[in-house]
């Protein structure tokens, strides 16, 4: 039996190998001049800067605010992340253990809208915020991810599995359903809540198309939106420069990566698979 | 034991609970919702401030071959289903051999590979692609370079067919397997040990095993991904808007471009809305046939 081990180690090493190639590509390119990236194949840069970096995020003849773009980006991919979790958690226990009057045709409503694609919904959120004059603000870059119902579809299993002994001493010492809600249930979700998150952060932080659509100030850019930008204009054939601004913008999710892989997975396999 | 009372009081406070979700729904997806087919049903310019009431006349257009629309929206939707169809099968059948692969690999190593295969998932579509870019650039990416180390012609890997096609789809697959990779190694985890041991006792080959075994065992999770990755692939945007800008000529110019062209360059949001209406249909049919073809064959094995 050692021997088909071996090989699939080997197949597993090429293949690992092939997978990174891009990524370690970009981080070494990032350390070369823009020079040296067009002309040499080097893994290592001959000069090796950081040139690339300090120009992209203080750079003096830069003429758009990469630093901000990345703040933008960070807010409100945390902000919504946050509200989502508080919202979605809310509703989710009400839904599951509390006497809501409409539950049986708001729980329903809900779910079934996790069917309709996301494609119907930007042209008249387009026109919505523009008629309330919320284009290229902060609330344009939030509040349309709110909506989606898969916390709600994902939190509402979770308390619906949840055991009621707790709540049910809590109320007896005389607890009313807010303070079991923040002191029991809450703290009992936490794992779940942080895949909520995590899901949300990642979707807000890396959404291409509504930010695209929804903001043209170069002030307001996320940093997903403003590399398309760069790629276009001032950093067209700069691919040191491309490479540090890329990195730059993976960081914060290789980052949340490695330290919640573990929930994120949860999260994958504990939705909508059984 | 009835806890919690029930008095109107009571069931004010339960549905504050609800509340604030109720809010965000109705007002960023159940209006959008009825909005999105309310503009659809006229010929809505951006910049004008009067909408005329057409009816179905924007559908009709999207039918009717002799309109710009219909080739329009044609040539868009002909293009997304090319990639679906491209891309899908490789994201199964690729995400369940590195999930195999993974598994039979020793313990210690299990960890590091499934995070190397999964972690490109981190990254957004416009860092793919800009990447993507520099790796196939012509003149000085990476590919033409090892393909000049062997010896062999540059290749325009942006700008001609079939490799834009080829590029776009080995990024994306490059960029998700792993998510699929990461449900097929939970799949493999809850088959029951038993049932590998009474086929080994039957004398069974890892091959009919695969066949007899692993495969019906996780047939409700293939069903998953096969659905996901269609709607996931349905929706592409960032890749051909950014590598190819949906050329050469518009042979990439997938449905969704031509729908935000239609509606923020030509700023015809009434037959915009109508294409990303026929587009969901699709869709949600498409999803519905996938799960009802998998619903069958399981009531005729049985």
């Amino acid at each position: 039996m050692r021997k088909p081990k071996k090989s699939l180690i080997l197949i597993a090493v090429l293949l690992g190998i092939l997978f990174l190639i891009p990524m370690v590509w970009m981080v070494a390119t990032s350390f070369k001049t823009d020079t040296e990236a067009l002309s040499s194949m080097s893994l290592f840069p001959k000069h090796f800067t950081f040139d690339n970096y300090v120009y992209t995020l203080f750079g003096q003849g830069l003429d758009v605010p990469i630093l901000r773009w990345l703040f933008n980006s960070l807010f409100v991919g945390i902000g919504g992340s946050l509200l989502v979790v508080m919202i979605d958690a809310m509703a989710a226990y009400g839904l599951a253990r509390l006497n809501v009057p409409f539950k049986k045709f708001l729980l329903p409503m809900f779910i079934n809208t996790l069917m309709i694609p996301w494609v119907i919904t930007f042209i008249p959120l387009y026109l919505q915020f523009g008629n309330m004059g919320w284009l290229n603000t902060y609330a344009a870059l939030i509040f349309p991810y709110t909506a989606n119902a898969f916390g709600v579809f994902l939190l509402y299993q979770f308390f619906r599995g949840f055991p009621k002994a707790l709540e049910e001493a809590a109320v007896i010492d005389g607890a009313n359903k807010w303070q079991v809600f923040i002191r029991i249930v809450l703290p009992s979700a936490k794992p779940m809540l942080w895949t909520l998150g995590i899901f949300t952060f990642m979707t807000i932080y890396n959404d291409f198309l509504w930010p695209l659509v929804s903001t043209n100030s170069i002030e307001l850019r996320t940093i997903t939106t403003g590399i398309a930008i760069m790629q276009q204009g001032s950093f067209v054939s700069s691919y040191g420069k491309l490479m540090a601004l890329t990195t730059l913008a993976t960081l914060p999710m290789l980052a949340i990566f490695l330290v919640g892989q573990r929930q994120f997975i949860k999260g994958i396999t504990q939705t909508g698979i059984k | 034991m009835c806890v919690l009372q029930e008095t109107k009081f009571s069931k004010f406070t339960s549905f504050l609970f609800v509340l604030p979700y109720l809010v965000v729904f109705v007002a960023f997806l159940l209006i959008p919702l009825i909005f999105g087919a309310y503009i659809s049903f006229h010929d809505w310019d951006l910049l004008s401030s009067t909408h005329k009431f057409v009816g179905f006349g924007n559908y009709a257009k999207l039918f009717d071959p002799s309109t710009y629309f219909h080739s329009v929206f044609m040539n868009g939707l002909w293009n997304t289903i090319k990639f679906v169809i491209f891309s899908v099968p490789i994201l199964i059948v690729g995400g369940l051999l590195l999930a195999l692969l993974v598994q039979h690999l020793p313990d210690k190593l299990k960890g590091i590979f499934r995070s190397i295969f999964f972690i490109s998932y981190a990254i957004s579509v416009s860092v793919i692609a800009v990447l993507w870019l520099w790796l196939l650039d012509t003149n000085s990416g990476l590919f033409n370079h090892l393909l000049a180390k062997l010896g062999a012609a540059p290749v325009q890997w942006l700008t001609s067919m079939p490799y834009a096609w080829i590029s776009i789809v080995a990024a994306t697959v490059w960029w998700t397997v792993g998510f699929n990779m990461i449900i097929y190694i939970n799949a493999l985890n809850e088959v029951p040990d038993e049932l590998y041991e009474a086929g080994s006792v039957d004398g069974a080959t890892p091959w009919q095993k695969f066949w007899s075994i692993t495969l019906p065992s996780i047939r409700p999770v293939m069903v998953f991904t096969i659905v996901t990755s269609t709607i996931a692939s349905f929706n592409i945007y960032g890749q051909p808007y950014l590598m190819t800008r949906g050329g050469p000529g518009t042979s990439t110019k997938v449905l969704l471009m031509e729908i935000v062209d239609q509606a923020f360059v030509q700023r015809q949001l009434g037959i915009a809305s109508a294409m990303a209406i026929v587009m969901a249909i699709i869709m949600i049919v498409i999803s519905i046939i996938q799960f009802r073809l998998t619903r069958n064959n399981e009531g005729n094995e049985a």
